[in-house]
C-alpha cells in the first residue's frame, strides 16, 4: 500500500470517529441551503444561475476549513502521537500529503452532498451546466487553499484552539484582502497589486463559473506553498 | 549497530545532552539509566530521529540518522515514553494500521499482528477502543507496536512504567526473549529492571554518562565494597564488637541487640572492603579455592567464615543493594 494512502486511511478513520467531521457537514449544508432559500431569497429571484448559493461558500469556509484542520499537527504533537508517526518510515512530504488529501476528500464529500440543491433547482429553469461546473472546481480549490493553510498552523501551534483561531484569522484576512483597497485609496498598482492577493477577489471569477487561469495558478501556488512550508516546519521542529 | 559521538543537544537554554558517546553492539541489550531530566529520553528521540542533535554524529546499522532517515526508521521499533497511541482506534484498527504503515508486506500482516498480539498478552482487548484501555494495557499495546515489524533495533522508553509486577515480570523476560536477536537500548530508572534485562548499563546524569558497564560492575565500582544484612545468635553478654574481628570490615551501622532467653540476637548492616586485587590466580592449578583470595573472593562466605571461627549462628544474611538514588548521591557529588 502506498505510504500516502495508508495516511489518509488512518486520517478518514479520525475524521469519522470524531463528531468534528459530522459536525462541519451538517453546518455547512445547512448554512448554505438557509442562506441561499431564505435569506438570498433565491425562488424569489428570476435568476437562473447558482451564483448566490456558491457566494456564501468562501465566508464558511473561514470558519470550517479551519474546524477540520486545526487538530491535523496540534492534536499529534499534544497527545504525543506525533512521536510515532514521524519515527515510522515516512518522509515529511508523505506525512503532509496524506493529511491533506484525506481532509480534502472530507470537503470532497461535503461539497459531494451539496449536489441535491443544483439537482432540485435546475428543473426550475435554464441553468448552464458549464457554470456550475466552474463554481465547483473554484470552490475545491478555495478549499485547497483553506485546508493547507490550516494544517501548516496546526504544525506550528501548541494546541487545537489557537491553531482553529490563527487559521480563522489567516484564512478571513486573505479571503478579504481586496476590500483594503476599497476603503482607502492607494495607487493604482499597489490596489492592483493587493487585489490579486485576495482568495475572494479572484473566487468571484469561479462565482459566475469562470475558470480563471490566474485563479487557478493563484490558489494552487497558495495551497503548494503552505503545504511545503508545512513539511519543512515538520523538519525544523526535529532541531527545536 | 548503533553509535553516537559526541553528541551534544539542548532545548533552548536546557543542555538535555551534553558530549555523549557510546556504541552498541548488535544484540546487546543496553539500559539507560538515570534519574528525570538526565537525557534518557532525549538521546531515545535522537536514535529515532524524532529529533536531531545539535552537534556529533549518531549512526544507526554504519547509517547517520539525519541524512538517511527513511532506511534508518525502516530498522526501529520504538516505544515513547507514556506509550502514546491513537484513542480513536481499537487496538487490532491500531495493529493494523502499524503494520501498513511500517511497511510489513500484506501477507505477513496478519501474522505479525497475531505476534505481537499474543506475545504482549493483547488478546482479551483486540477489539476494545483504545481510549478504554488501563494504564498496562496501553503500554503493552505500545510494546506490540514497536515489536510488530520485527525490528532489528528496539528502542524502549521506560517499557515498564505503568504495569503491576506479574506484567512487569511478563515484559522482562519478553525483551529478554527479543534481545536474543535484536540489539535493545531501554531507558529506566529503576535498578533492578536493569539488572534483570540488560547486558550493559549507561549511568546518566545532566546530559553525562557518569558510568558505564555491566550493573555489577558499577554497583562495585561505585558502591565501595559489598554490605549484608546481617543477624546472628550470639551467647548472651556479646555486644557489636563481636563484628570487630571481620575481615575487610569496612564499618557497621544500625546495630540493634535484643536479648533473647539464653542468648542475644545482633542485627547490623555489615559493609565489608573488597580485597586488593593480587596479581591473578598464579596459573590456577586446581587448588582449593581460597575464599579470602581476591579472585574467589564473596562477601557472604567471607561472613559465613567469621561467624564459624566467632562460634555465633547467622540466623540472616541478606545482600544488601545500593539503590539507585544512592549510587547518584555518591555519582554527582
Amino acid at each position: 500500500m502506498n505510504p500516502i494512502a495508508v495516511i489518509v486511511r488512518k486520517e478518514l478513520h479520525s475524521y469519522f470517529n470524531s463528531a468534528v467531521a459530522y459536525i462541519v457537514v451538517t453546518l455547512f449544508l445547512a448554512l448554505t441551503s438557509v442562506w441561499f432559500f431564505a435569506v438570498y431569497q433565491f425562488a424569489a429571484r428570476d435568476f437562473a444561475s447558482l451564483r448566490g448559493y456558491f457566494a456564501v461558500m468562501p465566508f464558511l469556509f473561514v470558519v470550517l476549513l479551519p474546524a477540520i484542520s486545526m487538530r491535523s499537527w496540534a492534536e499529534e504533537r499534544s497527545s504525543g502521537t506525533a512521536e510515532l508517526l514521524l519515527t515510522m518510515p515516512f518522509s515529511e512530504l508523505q506525512l503532509v500529503l496524506g493529511k491533506f488529501l484525506a481532509a480534502l476528500l472530507l470537503v470532497i464529500i461535503m461539497l459531494a452532498l451539496t449536489v441535491t440543491v443544483p439537482l432540485t433547482v435546475v428543473p426550475l429553469g435554464r441553468f448552464e451546466t458549464g457554470e456550475i461546473v466552474g463554481q465547483y472546481v473554484g470552490t475545491l480549490l478555495l478549499a485547497c487553499v483553506g485546508i493547507s493553510l490550516g494544517q501548516f498552523v496546526s504544525s506550528l501551534a501548541r494546541n487545537q484552539i489557537s491553531a482553529f483561531l490563527i487559521s480563522a484569522l489567516v484564512l478571513l484576512l486573505i479571503t478579504l484582502l481586496h476590500v483594503a483597497t476599497a476603503v482607502t485609496h492607494l495607487p493604482r498598482g499597489a490596489a492592483a497589486v493587493i487585489n490579486h492577493l485576495s482568495l475572494l477577489y479572484h473566487y468571484h471569477a469561479f462565482e459566475r463559473g469562470l475558470i480563471d487561469s490566474r485563479a487557478v495558478v493563484y490558489y494552487l501556488l497558495l495551497s503548494v506553498g503552505f503545504l511545503y512550508l508545512n513539511a519543512k516546519t515538520l523538519l525544523l521542529k526535529k532541531w527545536s | 549497530m548503533i553509535e553516537l559521538v559526541e553528541v551534544h543537544k539542548s532545548y533552548g537554554s536546557v543542555k538535555a545532552v551534553d558530549g555523549v558517546s557510546f556504541a552498541v553492539d548488535s544484540g546487546e541489550i543496553i539500559g539507560l539509566l538515570g534519574p528525570n531530566g538526565a537525557g534518557k529520553t532525549t538521546i531515545l528521540k535522537i536514535l529515532t530521529g524524532y529529533h536531531f542533535a545539535d552537534s556529533g554524529s549518531a549512526r544507526v546499522a554504519r547509517q547517520d540518522i539525519c541524512s538517511h532517515p527513511l532506511s534508518v526508521k525502516q530498522k526501529l521499533g520504538y516505544l515513547p515514553e507514556n506509550a502514546p497511541l491513537y484513542n480513536d482506534f481499537t487496538v487490532a484498527e491500531y495493529l493494523r494500521f502499524v503494520a501498513q504503515a511500517r511497511r510489513v508486506p500484506s501477507d505477513r500482516q496478519q501474522q505479525r499482528c497475531a505476534f505481537a498480539i499474543q506475545q504482549c498478552g493483547l488478546q482479551d482487548v483486540v477489539q476494545r477502543p483504545i481510549a478504554e484501555l488501563s494504564r498496562g494495557f496501553r503500554q503493552r499495546t505500545g510494546l506490540a507496536q514497536a515489536i510488530l515489524h520485527d525490528p532489528e533495533i528496539l528502542i524502549l522508553d521506560e517499557p515498564t512504567s505503568g504495569l503491576d509486577p506479574n506484567q512487569i515480570l511478563e515484559i522482562r523476560r519478553l525483551i529478554r526473549t527479543l534481545g536474543r536477536s535484536k540489539t535493545v537500548i531501554l531507558s529506566t530508572h529503576i535498578m533492578q529492571e536493569v539488572e534483570a534485562v540488560c547486558d550493559r548499563v549507561l549511568i546518566l546524569n545532566k546530559g553525562r554518562i557518569a558510568a558505564t558497564g555491566t550493573a555489577a560492575q558499577i554497583s562495585a565500582e561505585f558502591a565501595g565494597g559489598e554490605r549484608f544484612a546481617v543477624s546472628v545468635i550470639a551467647p548472651a553478654g556479646t555486644d557489636q564488637r563481636v563484628f570487630d574481628d571481620i575481615e575487610r570490615l569496612a564499618g557497621v551501622q544500625h546495630v540493634r541487640i535484643s536479648r533473647l532467653e539464653r542468648t542475644v540476637r545482633i542485627s547490623a548492616e555489615v559493609s565489608l572492603e573488597p580485597p586488593a586485587a593480587t596479581g591473578g590466580g598464579q596459573d590456577g592449578s586446581a587448588a582449593e579455592p581460597d575464599l579470602r583470595n581476591a579472585i574467589d573472593y564473596d562477601g557472604g562466605a567471607a561472613l559465613f567464615d567469621w561467624a564459624v571461627a566467632r562460634g555465633v549462628r547467622i540466623a540472616e544474611l541478606r545482600p544488601l543493594r545500593r539503590s539507585l538514588e544512592e549510587l547518584f548521591v555518591e555519582l554527582t557529588r
